[in-house]
């Protein structure tokens, strides 16, 4: 799964968690705090994508992207690892 | 069977003044359709003459006042858990071990993880007397914090900003003995997580620094953690079904219910509804005081057992599951038994009725209170306290049972019953 399908697949999360977002549109560049999104909400988008791409990783190694591009980089960075 | 140690008798103190969270909120321009997600109302706001040493004994006076000299002889260790130290050598204990006129044939000493230094504090005093070797022995554990941060510069306060809804003050006093009437802990039922994270921290005496977001992911870990290390120990230990209630470690209530929720999704792959109502039966009950206080830092979990205790009516022995989570990072889910008689013990304490007696500053009062010209800083070598920097607060009714900072004598804080 390349890093392209892991965004499609926060950004799917990421409407599904907040229902409020819709209709926005969402990119890779776009940081969910930014978009309004709360650390509880964050932390459950997070844990669902790992769900769907199948990871089990410990949440502190998720910290430090500033968008979703970059937290798609780091999931398949770790898938592959 | 192992032998039968815990929690006595415990105390919640809350402090003299409050503030409205959401008058907070809306003066500092915050989200509030967002608001009810920190599922917080109210915050204790320490005044200048309140102090860790203030909150602890005020705590545990009630518990001393109803022992007999002969139980009261029997405490034998004074254990402060706390991250709102006020001097690197002499522990806060001293000072409590001294207002509440305690024997000296007693350790005294101080416990810092964070806020899980309420736990370690427990569970010291817990393998205190079950190893025996001072059989009947009781042990004062007071966990104690207040959150005093806005204090250094204009940036400690926007760095501060993250978290002061939620910031609190308060502390648990419990005597721990082998006559568990409130909380029967598990002997051996435990399990921990911990791991080096810069998450939060107070790295100067009056400043807090951290990051929320890695906060709440060390939490996350943390509590599915522990809990897989607690039911490696325990054989057939469930989280859905081995505790009627739970008790967390709780920020502000939203983490707690972020915690609960993935725990159930990790655990189960529960669907969004149970996961709910579950939260609803064995978490809700446990907010009743933190959503009053805010974060108590390391007495929270015990507050969260106290405000369980209150609202929750038990009619048959039911085990309660706790977790403790500290920054830095350190955690621990563990278990005991409450009773009826747990209930009603707790609710002897009248818990509400004392946090209702709370002065509720209005935004201007609490605004002169965080310019903090009155406050005593860390490292004060004299200092007399102005007993009137906010008049309504200074109670009318005062029965001499309340202790409060009245000046700072070559480093030596002087307090006095009022």
């Amino acid at each position: 799964m390349d890093s392209d399908r892991i965004a499609e697949i926060i950004i799917a999360e990421i409407r599904s968690t907040v229902p409020e977002l819709e209709a926005q549109p969402i990119t890779r560049a776009d940081s969910m705090t930014d978009l309004g999104v709360d650390s509880i909400e964050r932390s459950e988008i997070i844990l669902a994508t790992l769900e769907a791409i199948g990871l089990k990783v410990p949440m502190v190694q998720l910290h430090g992207p500033r968008n979703i591009g970059e937290l798609a980089d780091l999931l398949h960075a770790k898938s592959a690892a | 069977m192992t032998r039968a140690v815990g929690i006595e008798a415990m105390n919640v103190y809350g402090g003299m003044a409050c503030l409205d969270v959401k008058e907070l909120c809306l003066h500092r321009g915050l989200d509030m359709p967002r608001f009810e997600n920190l599922l917080v109302q109210e915050k204790t706001v320490a005044l200048p003459y309140e102090d860790p040493v203030t909150f602890a004994v005020n705590a545990a006076r009630p518990l001393i006042d109803t022992l007999a000299p002969e139980e009261r002889a029997r405490i034998e260790m004074v254990v402060t858990c706390t991250e709102s130290g006020i001097d690197f050598g002499k522990s806060l204990s001293t000072y409590v071990h001294a207002h509440l006129d305690l024997p000296s044939n007693c350790r005294l000493f101080e416990i810092k993880q964070a806020c899980y230094s309420g736990t370690a504090g427990l569970q010291m005093a817990v393998n205190f007397l079950l190893a025996q070797t001072s059989p009947g022995a009781k042990a004062l554990v007071v966990a104690t914090d207040i959150s005093r941060f806005a204090l250094a510069d204009a940036g400690a306060v926007e760095e501060w900003a993250y978290s002061e809804p939620s910031s609190g003050a308060g502390a648990v006093a419990m005597l721990v003995s082998d006559t568990p009437h409130v909380l029967r802990i598990d002997a051996g039922a435990y399990g921990n997580h911990a791991f080096e994270v810069m998450d939060t921290c107070r790295p100067g005496p009056d400043t807090e620094a951290g990051d929320a977001d890695l906060s709440l992911m060390a939490y996350l870990d943390c509590c599915e953690g522990a809990f897989r290390d607690y039911s490696r120990r325990v054989e057939n230990a469930d989280f859905r079904d081995s505790f009627g209630q739970l008790c967390f470690h709780t920020p502000f209530g939203g983490m707690v219910k972020g915690a609960h929720r993935h725990l159930m999704r990790r655990l189960y792959k529960a669907p969004p509804k149970e996961i709910e109502a579950d939260f609803q039966s064995r978490l809700a009950p446990s907010l009743a005081f933190g959503k009053r206080v805010g974060n108590t830092a390391g007495g929270s979990v015990f507050v969260a057992l106290a405000g369980m205790l209150e609202t929750v009516e038990i009619d048959a022995p039911m085990r309660v599951g706790l977790f403790s989570y500290g920054s830095g990072c350190c955690s621990e889910f563990y278990s005991g038994v409450v009773t009826p008689e747990s209930g009603a013990r707790l609710r002897a304490m009248r818990i509400p009725q004392a946090l209702d007696r709370r002065h509720r500053l209005t935004i201007t009062e609490y605004e002169t209170l965080l310019r903090g010209e009155s406050v005593v800083r860390f490292g004060t070598k004299d200092a007399e306290l102005n007993h009137q920097i906010v008049p309504d607060a200074w109670p009318v009714d005062a029965a001499g049972d309340r202790l409060v900072l009245d000046a700072v004598v070559g480093y030596h804080r002087k307090y006095i019953w009022i």
